[in-house]
This record gives C-alpha cells, structure tokens and sequence, in this order.
C-alpha cells in the first residue's frame, strides 16, 4: 500500500489539505470572533455559510461575474445576520448563556428546510470562475489555480482582518470589549453596537467560508450543519475565542482530513473528531484557548 | 404576623415539590392515549419521552446541555440490535445490552468533556455523537449495514405474550415509562436530586459546600445515557429495524427541542414535549415532508417568548396567582 507513495503524493495531498483547511480556518475564525465578543456560540454559523453558498449561486446566474457574487454573497449574508442578532439575540443577552446556543440550533433547523422549499433539494453548482481554472504546473506537480486562489485568497482575508483589529479605532474597540465590555461601556462606547458589527463580521467570514467552497463542492441545504461541525472541531481543538487557535486548528484538521481520505479513505470523516478526542485528553482547552475559558 | 407553622404551610404550598400522584395520574393518562391517536403514535412518543426524561435530568435540573444524546439513544439502539440479529438474545437481555452499552459511552465522553464549561461540553458531545454517526455509517459498515440501517431484527417476547403485536408492545413500553417515570421523581427527590438542582443554581456555592460538583455532573450525565440508551434499545424493539438516522444529530436535536417544547426542569415536561412535537410531525408531514420548518420556527418562537416550554409557563401562571392569593391571605392576617 505504501510502496507506490512518493513525495509527490505526499505534497500534493497537503496542498488539497491545505486549501480545505483555509475554508476550514474561515468558518472557525467567525465563530471565534462572535464567542469572543458576545459569548454566543453560533450553531448556525455553518447555516450562515450555506446562504452564503446560495447568494453565490444567484449573484452567478444573474451576473456571470465570480468577484461580484462573492462580494454580494457576504454583504447580504452579513446583514441577514445583524437583522438575526438584533431580532432574536438581543433579547437574551443577559439571560441564561445556553438560550442563544439554543435559539441558533433551531435556526439551523429551520433555515435549510426554507432553502429546500425554495430551491428544491438537488445541489446548485457553479463552474469554476474562467481565470481561476486549469492548473499550475511545477516541476513534477501540478496545483489547481482555484485550490490556489482559496489559499493566497483566505491568506489575505486573515491579513486584512489583523490588521482591521490591530490598526484601526474599531478593530481596538472590538478587540477591548472582548476582553471587557463593561469598562468599554464606561468608557461612553455602545457596546451593542460593537456587538453588532462583531457579529456580523463573524457572519461576514461564515458567508465567504460558503461562497469560495461552492465551486468545489455545489451548494446544497444540508451543507450547514457539516460547516458547523466542522468550524465546532476546530474551535475546540485550537482553543474557543482565539484566532490564532482558528488558524492553526483550521489547517491541521484540513490536512488531517486530506491525509486520511489518502490512507484510509473511509475514516476521512472520522479523523477530525478523532483528532479532537486526542487534544482533548492531552491540552484540554485546546491548542491556544486562554487557562480559565474552557 | 403569621406564625411560622402556618408559615412553613404557606410556602409548601407555594412551591410544592411533585407529588407522587403525579406519577400515576399520568401513568393513566398515557394508558388512555391509544384511544385518542394510533397505537404507534403513542409508543413513538413513550419512546422519545424516556429520552427525554433522562435528557431533561441533565440539563432541566443539572443545567448540562448535551448536543449529542443521539449517541445514547443510537449506542442503545444499534447494540440492542446487534444482540438481537447475530445472538438471537431476549427481550431483556437486549435491552439491558442497550443501557449499559449507552452509559459506558456517556462514561468514556463524560471522562473527557465533563469539566468543560457549558457550551464547551455542548459542542464537544455534539461532535461525538456525529463521530459514532460516521463509524456506523462507513469503517463498521460490515456490521452495521451502513447507510441501509440494520434489519432483520427478529421480534421478542415478553415471557409468552409476543411483542411484534402493536398494542401489546404498546402496554409493555408503558410499563417501563411509568416505572421511568417513578425512578425520575423518586432521584429528584433524594439527597442527590437537590444536589443535582444545587449545581444548576449555583456551581461554586454548591462545591463550596463541599459537593464534588464534577462528579454530579458525571453521574448525571451517565444516568442520562441510562434513560437514552433504554429508549434506543425499545425503538428498535418498536421498529425491528435500526436506521441510521438514530445516530444523526437531528436525533440529539429531536430530544432537545422536545423537552425545551414540553417544559425543561418540570417532571412531566419532556413526556408532553415529545407528544405535542411528534403529534405536530405527523399532522405536518400529512401536507408536506417540510415540517423542519415548521418545528423549527416554533422551537425559535418557544425559546424567544415562552424559555419555560408548555409545562413551564402553565406552572408559572399556577404559581403566580396562588401567590397573588396568598399575598391577600397574609394581608388579611396581618390586620
């Protein structure tokens, strides 16, 4: 079984985990900033990703245009979610911390059962965008322009968003009511208003995470509830509330998943849980989570 | 001033903890239920409501939320299944391979999640559940048929009478509802049952006092799988079949929106909680298969309007106008 393996394999093999686990990283770092910020844990994050699948597929049939659908698919989709937290979260801020969890579960109930009476239950693809498909050769090994895209692209989202929260006046606002959000509040800030944008935000990456995955894997309703298990795993392997735990989570799950389907392909979909029983018996709260949070 | 006997009446009758009258008022209700819905109906709501009953000790009276009872109530059901095909075992024998499968499980999770703060534990028994959802579904696919779902369970018998009759299996589910249902009041009322309600209050006052709050936790947790991995083994019983489904999360989901439906930390919530939902899924599913739709929104609009569920509010309004009267009461005492 091993005597056919060469290093090619091997590279290419991370490469695929790699650009699964930048999508990976996406859903798991919105899931990050909206616990960090609003202690909410958003079970239908991946709910949020599917619509952002679906916007793709009809900003795609009615444009033509891959840039313009991604674009819409987050900005529609990141304000679905800041009508969602105004409506239905807001007035459980305060109250028992599992009823948001709750809340959010039965949207991911709800949600994919509309876009099935909506959108009928066989999957809607979109063909690679014209500029992104085919391949790139080097030397021996050939990447995919697309799988390339979702990596380099993720890299500058990741880029973009560290810089937002380190260098701008929001980014600091957010990232201090994270870490305490009744002195922000002394401090004359509406907080709810943070809150709102952190979530969207939060969303905003949940959509992107969907639109980027649909010319791999076609949108379908139930696509949600995997995303969401899958942005869960990382979460609890690289640690809740830390990005940087998103990252790194989000990659090794993505090559972990890459590199069994190469060897045993049936326990692909096993492996991620099963990396996450491992971690949490040895660092219980995760790769980079804080002592205390977990 | 009112004296403290007449005191101590008062708040008894305030907040009075169920009786067990309780317990067999609705023991003769449920034997009634097969004259107003199907039989079948009626044992797939026992069914759920024995889950429900042993989720709802976790999280309506420890304040434990687990996603993932779908892997209690499928372990249960696919291993008294197992037993059942290939060791051609009895109706005992079966169920008893069910729970005990089901609490080595909850042992083995609880062991490694249970200190995890709240939605930490809901998110990692979320992921197990799912995990044992896609063992059954590929590596184990030899033994479990994988995505056909296990058949060819033969039907058992209860001493002479045959359960593959639909009302005699109806009785018998009964019979092990009701007596779950005393085995819940009886826990809740014990020593450990108030320390189970003192962690949901107030976890550092209750280890404070000494208690080892990580163990109430665990021994909740396993006497949950208890109840969830009886309720998978009599599904199978029910259904001679054991689909795959049971280990979806849309299980675990099932269970937690029918105990929040039916009143979470009331005794008899997830019992109406598993029949108004199922009742409503089948009236739906009548018009059309979308009916996670529908359920889904109402479970939105119960968390939003009414957290207490069906039970819930109606003991909140009992008790605020009991209040209100008592209140006059005291009023006039006072003159």
């Amino acid at each position: 079984m091993f005597a056919d393996l060469s290093w090619d394999v091997l590279v290419m093999q991370l490469f695929f985990g790699l650009a699964l686990g930048s999508i990976y990283v996406l859903l798991a770092s919105g899931l990050s900033i909206i616990y960090g910020l609003l202690d909410v844990v958003n079970f239908a994050h991946g709910t949020f990703a599917m619509l952002g699948a679906y916007a793709v597929f009809l900003a795609v049939t009615l444009t033509g245009s891959f840039a313009v659908g991604i674009a819409s698919a987050v900005v529609v989709v990141a304000v679905l979610g800041m009508a969602a937290e105004f409506v239905l979260l807001k007035p459980l801020y305060g109250k028992d911390p599992l009823l948001p969890l709750l809340l959010t579960f039965g949207l991911s109930v709800a949600i994919p059962d509309f876009m099935k009476i909506i959108f009928g239950l066989i999957g809607k693809p979109v063909s690679y965008p014209e500029a992104l498909s085919g391949a790139t050769t080097l030397g021996p090994l050939t990447f995919s322009n697309y799988r390339l895209f979702v990596i380099f692209f993720t890299l500058a989202i990741l880029i973009s968003l560290w810089l937002f929260l380190k260098k701008s006046d929001l980014g600091m606002i957010i990232r201090a009511a994270t870490r305490d959000n009744l002195m922000v509040q002394v401090l004359g800030i509406n907080t709810s208003r943070i809150w709102s944008i952190g979530f969207a935000i939060g969303i905003g990456l949940a959509a992107l995470a969907g639109a980027i995955s649909v010319p791999m894997m076609a949108a379908t309703p139930d696509m949600g509830v995997e995303m969401t298990m899958v942005a869960f795993v990382v979460t609890v392997v690289g640690g809740l509330g830390s990005l940087g735990g998103a990252i790194v989570g989000g990659l090794l799950i993505g090559v972990i998943v890459a590199f069994t389907s190469l060897f045993a392909g049936e326990y692909s979909n096993v492996a991620m849980y099963f990396c996450m029983a491992v971690i949490l018996l040895i660092r219980p709260r995760g790769l980079f989570g804080e002592r205390g949070r977990e | 001033m009112i004296d403290p006997a007449e005191r101590q009446k008062m708040l008894q009758e305030v907040a009075p903890g169920p009786r067990s009258t309780i317990v067999w008022i609705a023991a003769l209700a449920l034997a009634a239920l097969p004259l107003v819905i199907s039989v079948p109906l009626a044992t797939e709501i026992l069914i759920w409501g024995i889950s429900g009953l042993g989720f709802n000790l976790l999280l309506g009276y420890t304040g434990v939320l687990s996603f993932g009872h779908a892997a209690y109530f499928g372990l249960g059901a696919y291993s008294a299944g197992l037993a059942l095909r290939y060791w051609k075992v009895g109706l005992f024998a079966s169920l008893a391979i069910g729970i005990v499968s089901a609490m080595l499980l909850a042992c083995f999770i609880g062991a490694l999640a249970i200190r995890r703060r709240g939605v930490y534990f809901a998110m990692i028994s979320l992921a197990f559940a799912q995990m044992l959802y896609f063992i059954a579904l590929s590596p184990l696919k030899e033994i479990t048929r994988g995505e056909d779902g296990l058949t060819h369970i033969p039907s058992v018998a209860f001493f002479s009478i045959p359960l593959d009759k639909p009302r005699n299996l109806y009785y018998f589910v009964l019979a092990v509802t009701v007596l779950m249902l005393y085995l819940t009041w009886r826990v809740l009322q014990s020593p450990f049952g108030k320390v189970l309600e003192a962690y949901r209050e107030n976890e550092d006052r209750a280890r404070a006092c000494g208690y080892n709050t990580t163990l109430v936790k665990f021994t909740s947790l396993v006497l949950s799988a208890l109840f969830g991995g009886l309720a998978g083994a009599l599904n199978t019983l029910y259904l001679s079949y054991v689909p795959l489904t049971t280990l979806y999360w849309l299980t675990s989901g099932t269970i937690v929106m029918m105990t929040i439906l039916g009143g979470k930390g009331t005794l008899l919530g997830p019992l109406v909680g598993a029949g108004v939902f199922l009742f409503l899924q089948n009236t739906i599913s009548l018009y059309t298969p979308r009916w996670e739709a529908f359920v889904g929104s109402l479970f939105v609009i119960i968390i939003l309007v009414f957290p207490g569920g069906i039970v819930g509010t109606i003991r909140e309004k009992y008790m605020n106008r009991k209040m209100s009267k008592l209140q006059h009461r005291a009023a006039g005492a006072g003159e």
